[in-house]
């Protein structure tokens, strides 16, 4: 380690001349006013830049744009992954719909069979409306709207209102 | 000639006979006496670090200037962790690394002159008139390579050379400062050395 700066010493007196660069007389006279003034400025202005602020209250967001302004490359690899990531989006949300349909169409016909099954049974019928009430023969599954994705019901659906009446004979 | 008369005894009631500590709390309470206290006492070293970085002198009046701006606004974050002084430096660290970074390598020397203590430093004087192969080659000529091969270092390795081989800084302080720990800063202060004396072989020969 002493060998490695022995090497260096010839280096480390010239890199004294560096010490030797001062600015100009005077100058550190006013640097603290400067500042200070620059300050009250600042306060009297009110507000300071929409940038400021972040870079006090969220450095790493500031450092993240500033990685921008930096490297042009990594604005074209930020702005392609996000391409990426819309049109996964709209390819998932396009085969959620799809599946969705497919669902709908099953439990269509389902849900038609089982209505005509209980029109089909007259005893029933006629049993409730010898004790003066008319009720709907469908099942109470019937009444139920189909819910879509959308959480809207699904136009063309079985969908029918109970009713309670009494019969006058 | 009494103690009075050779050293004033320090008012901590005024800002200048304060403990760092204290202008700190004043001036997290909007107090700019403390505050200006503060900057007086590291305008020198914050300056000459960004000057020695940029080897511009309006460059680094006004990152300086920025540097304490931010810490001022920046105070009620200061969380006391590490002293002030690490503190600013690390803000005037980060600022001026940033601002390099966006220049690029677009570099304009604004040098400033060397003080009249330069031509009586014999160590320099040593090196530019009985070892170089170019005698005739003045202090300003020196001074002109010797920012150029700086200059064509990268930022961390340069700051590294100028915080420990300019400034004096232990490799402790710069690893806080620079927030990284010390081997990286003992291999980057190696490698750095390195790169400058290949450049600067003519003046600077391995012993």
């Amino acid at each position: 380690m002493n060998q490695k700066e022995n090497n260096f010493e010839e280096l480390k007196r010239l890199l004294k001349l560096k010490q030797h660069e001062v600015p100009p007389p005077g100058y550190f006279n006013h640097f603290s006013d400067h500042v200070v003034s620059r300050i009250r400025a600042g306060e009297a202005g009110g507000s300071r830049s929409m940038m400021e602020q972040l870079e006090s209250s969220a450095p790493w967001v500031v450092n993240f744009l500033r990685i921008f302004e930096t490297r042009p490359g990594v604005v074209g690899a930020f702005a392609t992954s996000l391409c990426l990531l819309l049109v996964l989006v709209v390819v998932f949300a396009e085969r959620a719909d799809r599946a969705s349909k497919t669902l709908l169409t099953i439990s269509e016909p389902a849900a038609a069979g089982s209505a005509v099954a209980s029109m089909t049974s007259p005893s029933l019928v006629a049993a409730s409306e010898s004790s003066g009430i008319v009720a709907s023969t469908n099942p109470v599954t019937s009444l139920q709207p189909v819910a879509t994705l959308f959480g809207q019901p699904a136009s063309g659906s079985i969908f029918q209102q109970a009713s309670f009446a009494p019969v006058s004979h | 000639m009494t103690m009075s008369e050779t050293e004033p005894i320090a008012d901590s009631s005024t800002p200048t006979g304060m403990l760092e500590g204290d202008l700190v709390k004043h001036a997290r309470r909007g107090d700019l006496a403390a505050y200006d206290e503060l900057v007086k006492r590291y305008q020198e070293r914050i300056y000459a670090t960004i000057y020695h970085m940029t080897s511009n002198h309006e460059d680094a009046n006004d990152l300086a200037q920025d540097s304490f701006i931010k810490a001022f606004q920046a105070l009620k974050s200061f969380r006391g962790g590490s002293s002030f002084y690490t503190w600013i430096y690390r803000i005037a660290v980060n600022k001026t690394i940033n601002f390099l970074k966006q220049r690029k390598n677009k570099h304009h020397f604004s040098l400033n002159d060397l003080d009249f203590n330069t031509e009586h430093n014999p160590d320099l004087v040593a090196l530019i008139s009985h070892k170089t192969p170019f005698r005739e080659a003045g202090l300003t000529e020196l001074q002109k390579k010797l920012n150029e091969a700086l200059m064509k270092l990268s930022e961390p390795h340069r700051m590294v050379v100028v915080l420990h081989d300019v400034q004096g800084q232990s490799h402790e302080e710069i690893a806080e400062i620079m927030d990284c720990n010390i081997g990286t800063v003992r291999s980057r202060l190696f490698y750095a050395r390195q790169q400058l004396q290949g450049d600067l072989a003519e003046y600077a020969k391995p012993a």
